[in-house]
């Protein structure tokens, strides 16, 4: 082991060894730095590429666009306006006064949209601006949907930290069943689902007021995590056809409401497992005291709990925003008149009788992944913070 | 009765507050006793209305034969009809593949597949629970179910279907992007500069649209107008169309759908390196271990339970595969580049809304079977170790 | 298997650390000869780990040299130090057992196998853990977590032993028993030993000499004894002692201390308007009042058990007393203090530094 200690020379390094050993804790070996930064700067080139490929495709024309590939504006071709112009300008309804009038229907619409169970809602005009109407609805069905999700994921995953529940497992069966026999019966019989749906909840209640009392196994807390987290494993496509269905036979097709829903849904397996594991973390004591000084559970979550967790909130806020911002299968598969959103906007551009016309598709990309990025920038800087690390190692 | 609001500390006294309350109070009573419910009930409703009763529903509809008449939906119960022809049917090609003539190789490995199956179902009937028994029995018959589809089609050099590219994407794809992803975040957790500036970049393409990204791919995998022109022709490819043959196709999947991914296990696995205790090893480095010896038997087991778990969510959201094959290559050539997922749309748009609920069906069940064996076989044994 | 390996001693030469703009350590001096047990004692945030960590090869020193026998090393890697190190949280590999653990360093030196398992099996007979060779971290408590480091440690009999700050995660009653063994191991291997920690008791106990250091300066590097009996300036005086010295506010003059107004008589001369007035509980006594060299009000008394603590008010400072155990005075007593000149240490209250 002497050996070891007397080979080493600081002061007389051979090459070798000063290429290929660190000179010091904390540092790298010349060689290495050399292979670390390539591989990072050649990923970095393969990350960049398509988003500056788009970008420099959505200032071209048809010309640069068909005849082989162009690279570099101003060298490989002339950067031009026209598909920007053509998305925006050129479109007959989006000059201001119409753009004026469309702000003021949306926020007329939004109030009735809040009073809708009581007043009919106002149809938007049909004329309006292609991409300021895919925008606003891509927006006001992202943040509300994010607010939702988030709210009811929140409370959810609270109730599951804090919060013993012991569901019988008989119970379940007895809820599973009903469902099945509502879905036979409305499926194959005349009666309308309204009804059954009412006769099956009233019969669910009765048998488990008699029969529930004598069930003995339950199941806890970890198991009902367990079901809303797996949630996420079931394939969207599965629910789509039966939801549009259902949409249509309550009216709700092709409207803010049901993208709405379905968006909060689709995350709410996010929202329930990272959060959880934010409340739990937290120290029970906090809860306690200010149980023993009268806070009701709902004041204790909304005065204590919830700024305790703000960065892990925001970081879950911006995820399922982004998310939801991307939602597309559903769109697709529900809405495509009244409440087109970025993403179907972008893949109406998609067929043109004269092949695609890539440069318009890219800039309408442009603008639905310029918000997506900006806000992953934000989220990096809460996930560098180790912020959502704690639920990927639970 | 209302409750004396207290003036000052000397009215909150031990012994001052009345014994009744009142109505209000009584109602705020019973709202926090029943808290418990209201917190937990908005999601389970939902839960229930938009995935579990449409789940069911979509049952009936697998089971039936759906035409859409004057009047809404007309369902006709056929059993197990749409399944059936999946498998043995007119769409056993677009599903399964062609699975004659099976090749002795195709027929040796596949021997080789079932007894090893077979013999670790024995070995843990004698350590096993009834309830583990039944997993494990499910486990194994897709195992050999799968292992007979993969040694008949492709083994045998036939094609495959749709269950199997669906299958190609999450193995090959998961595969490859742990190895870039792992590699990646082993780059990032060296004393470089400018990590944090690193993370930003890389995280990008994971929050793009995906929609996006497969227009943006399909642009640039153009072989005529792309920016890979220059360079085809330079390696004397021009001819070369990748979205001509079904493999190519396929590949270009894998790698479009990477460049999206990748970022996932990146930031999962950086974080991972970053979170292993700085003590251990600095005490493997005074103790002489080289870097690559610290890695490997220091900080990697370390690493591994969040590996597997970052795999599995992974794999999870790797079945669902949609936008990119349906924009890049509408499925083809034929319906090679066709994910189970986009199957099942191209089957709904030629208005068989029985056999799409049964695919839709089938890849629920392949996701849950192969999911929940990787999770109880892998990531539980790596969890319970750490 | 003591063995004959030659001891190394250890040098700090001018050593200086910052971060950023915080500087840790400024112009550390330290020579420790081979054999022996060195205790950096200091506060968190004193630069008693920072120390250890530039000597271990964790950090580099911003200006200094470091030496380990006649090497400089200070540029030099860890592993070519020929040290090893005992960390705080012990930094045990979770997926290793204990022998797997022990034998850790030898492996890394690819030493062969049935050499390698003698050899863990000395170490951990050595710290009494032959028995639990085949467990994993997480199946030990925290004194076994400790030997299975300590025994890693001296697997390779090293030059010179680092230990930080061992046993501040073990409870107070197996403390005791582990510097004990700690001292008695050193002692057998005869292996330089630099260990760093905050508990006086500690430094004490098993130091051949003490280093106190605070904000990055060496305070004083003496003996325990002369440590306890001749502190260098104000600061070192109340770190060590347990209760801690007393100070009394006041002002030297001539060969008296004037404070509030009493008049004590001191060993030493000077002229020091603004002067503090040091005493160890167990050098001053309680008398009647009026009878000693000062008199004041008792705030409480304290039964330890062998001995009554007495705190007493003077003016702005209280003075802790170590009186006999049936001592009966109560709170709100008149009581004399008798301050004998002998074992009252006078200090400057702004610099710190002991009047001689």
């Amino acid at each position: 082991m002497k050996d070891v200690i007397v080979k080493f020379d600081p002061q007389n390094r051979s090459l070798m060894e000063r290429l290929f050993e660190p000179p010091a804790i904390g540092k790298m070996a010349p060689f290495t730095k050399v292979v670390v930064y390539s591989f990072l700067a050649i990923w970095s080139f393969f990350v960049l590429f398509p988003i500056y490929w788009v970008i420099i495709t959505s200032f071209k024309d048809a010309a640069a666009v068909n005849q082989g590939p162009n690279f570099i504006p101003f060298i490989d071709f002339q950067p031009t306006l026209d598909a920007w112009r053509i998305n925006f300008t050129a479109d007959p309804y989006c000059d201001i006064a119409s753009i004026a009038r469309q702000i003021y229907l949306l926020a007329h619409n939004s109030v009735i949209f809040v009073l809708s169970p009581f007043v009919s809602l106002q149809p938007m005009e049909p004329q309006i601006c292609k991409i300021y109407l895919a925008f606003t609805n891509s927006v006001v069905i992202s943040i509300i949907s994010t607010i939702f999700c988030v709210a009811v994921g929140s409370m959810a995953a609270y109730a599951l930290a804090r919060i013993q529940y012991k569901p019988k497992f008989g119970n379940i069966m007895i809820f599973v069943l009903l469902i099945l026999a509502v879905t036979l019966m409305t499926t194959y019989s005349g009666i309308p689902w309204w009804m059954s749906s009412a006769v099956a909840l009233a019969l669910f209640f009765f048998l488990a007021r008699s029969i529930g009392r004598h069930f003995k196994m339950s199941l806890g807390n970890g198991d009902i995590l367990f079901w809303m987290i797996s949630q996420r494993i079931l394939p969207p496509i599965v629910v789509v056809v039966p939801l549009y269905v259902m949409f249509q036979a309550v009216g709700l097709l092709d409207t803010h409401l049901a993208l709405i829903l379905l968006y909060a849904v689709a995350n709410l397996p996010i929202v329930v497992w990272l959060m959880h594991d934010f409340f739990a973390n937290l120290p029970i004591e906090l809860e306690e005291s200010a149980q023993l000084d009268g806070a009701t559970r709902f004041g204790i979550f909304w005065e204590i709990v919830m700024p305790l967790t703000r960065p892990g909130l925001a970081a879950t806020t911006l995820l399922i925003l982004v998310l939801n911002w991307n939602e597309y299968l559903f769109a697709v598969f529900l809405a495509t008149v009244k409440v087109q959103t970025m993403p179907i906007m972008v893949a109406a551009k998609n067929t043109g009788e004269k092949g695609v016309l890539w440069w318009e598709m890219c800039a309408v990309t442009v603008v639905m992944i310029i918000p997506v990025i900006i806000m992953s920038i934000l989220l990096t800087r809460f996930i560098s913070k180790g912020v959502l690390l704690g639920a990927v190692k639970g | 009765m209302q409750k004396p609001v207290p003036q000052n500390t000397k009215d909150i006294q031990p012994g001052n507050s009345p014994a009744g309350i009142s109505s209000g109070d009584k109602w705020r009573e019973w709202c926090d006793r029943h808290a418990g419910s209201f917190f937990i009930a908005p999601a389970v409703t939902l839960i229930l209305i938009f995935a579990i009763f449409p789940t069911i529903y979509s049952m009936v509809f697998a089971l039936s034969r759906v035409r859409f008449t004057g009047d809404g939906l007309k369902f006709r119960y056929v059993g197990f009809r749409n399944f059936a022809k999946q498998f043995f049917g007119s769409s056993e090609m677009h599903f399964l593949g062609r699975t004659e003539p099976v090749s002795i190789l195709g027929m040796i490995i596949f021997a080789v597949i079932v007894v090893t199956v077979l013999w670790w179902l024995y070995r843990s009937w004698k350590t096993a629970t009834w309830v583990r028994m039944l997993g494990r029995s499910i486990s194994a018959a897709m195992a050999i179910f799968l292992g007979w589809i993969l040694c008949a089609s492709l083994l045998s050099g036939n094609s495959i279907g749709t269950l199997y590219t669906t299958l190609f994407y999450v193995l090959f794809g998961c595969a490859v992007q742990f190895a870039i992803g792992t590699g990646l975040a082993f780059l990032c957790s060296q004393p470089i500069r400018g990590r944090n500036f690193f993370r930003v970049l890389f995280f990008i393409p994971l929050m793009v649209t995906p929609l996006g990204v497969g227009f943006a791919m399909r642009m640039i995998a153009d072989v005529t107008k792309g920016p890979f022109e220059p360079i085809l022709g330079l390696l004397g490819l021009q001819d070369w169309v990748w979205s001509a043959s079904p493999w190519s196709a396929r590949f270009v999947m894998v790698i479009c759908d990477s460049w999206q991914w990748i970022p996932f296990i990146f930031i999962c696995m950086l974080a991972a390196l970053e979170n292993v205790p700085r003590d251990h090893v600095e005490a493997a480095q005074v103790d002489g271990a080289s870097s690559f010896h610290i890695f490997r038997d220091v900080t990697w087991p370390q690493v591994v339970p969040v590996a597997v778990t970052v795999l599995l969510i992974r794999a999870i959201e790797a079945f669902k595969i949609m936008d990119l094959p349906n924009i890049m290559t509408g499925g083809g050539p034929g319906s090679s580049t066709e994910s189970m997922t986009l199957h099942s749309v191209y089957v709904w748009r030629a208005n068989d809304l029985g056999s799409s609920a049964a695919i839709a069906y089938l890849l629920l069940i392949l996701t849950v079977v192969v999911c929940a064996s990787f999770f109880n076989y892998v990531v539980l044994s790596q969890i319970r170790k750490a | 298997m003591t063995g004959n390996r030659t001891k190394a001693s250890v040098r700090f030469d001018g050593v200086q650390k910052s971060f950023g703009t915080v500087k840790v350590l400024e112009e550390f001096n330290l020579e420790v000869q081979p054999g022996e047990f060195l205790v950096l004692l200091g506060a968190s945030g004193s630069g008693k780990t920072t120390a250890l960590r530039i000597l271990s090869g964790l950090e580099v020193p911003s200006a200094g040299q470091v030496y380990i026998g006649e090497r400089d090393v200070t540029q030099v890697l860890p592993k070519y130090r020929d040290i090893s190190m005992v960390f705080q949280s012990y930094a045990l590999y979770p997926h290793k057992t204990v022998a797997e653990n022990i034998g850790f360093p030898l492996k890394v030196k690819k030493m062969p196998k049935a050499a390698m398992e003698a050899a863990i099996l000395d170490a951990a007979k050595q710290v009494q853990l032959e028995t639990l060779l085949d467990r994993y971290p997480r199946e030990l408590s925290g004194g076994q977590r400790q030997r299975v480091a300590l025994a890693r440690a001296i697997i390779r009999r090293p030059s010179v032993f680092l230990m930080d700050e061992p046993l501040s995660n073990l409870d107070a009653k197996l403390r005791g028993h582990m510097r004990a063994e700690l001292k008695h191991m050193q002692a057998t291997l005869g292996i330089t030993t630099i260990y760093v920690t905050h508990d006086q008791i500690e430094a004490m106990t098993l130091a051949n000499r003490v280093a106190v250091l605070e904000k990055g300066v060496l305070q004083q590097l003496a003996p325990p004894s002369e440590i306890y009996n001749n502190p260098a300036n104000l600061f070192v005086a109340q770190f060590i002692g347990s209760p801690a010295m007393n100070v009394i506010h006041g002002s030297l003059e001539g060969a008296s201390f004037l404070t509030n107004g009493a008049k004590v008589e001191t060993k030493v001369k000077g002229q020091i308007p603004k002067a503090v007035a040091g005493v160890r509980p167990e050098d001053c006594a309680v008398t009647d009042l009026g009878k000693g060299s000062i008199n004041g009000q008792i705030f409480t008394t304290e039964l330890i058990g062998d001995h009554t603590l007495v705190t007493v008010n003077w003016g702005n400072d209280q003075i802790v007393v170590k009186a006999h155990k049936d001592f009966d005075g109560k709170q709100g007593d008149g009581v004399g203090v008798q301050l004998p000149a002998d074992n009252l240490y006078i200090f400057n209250e702004t610099s710190g530094e002991r009047i001689r």
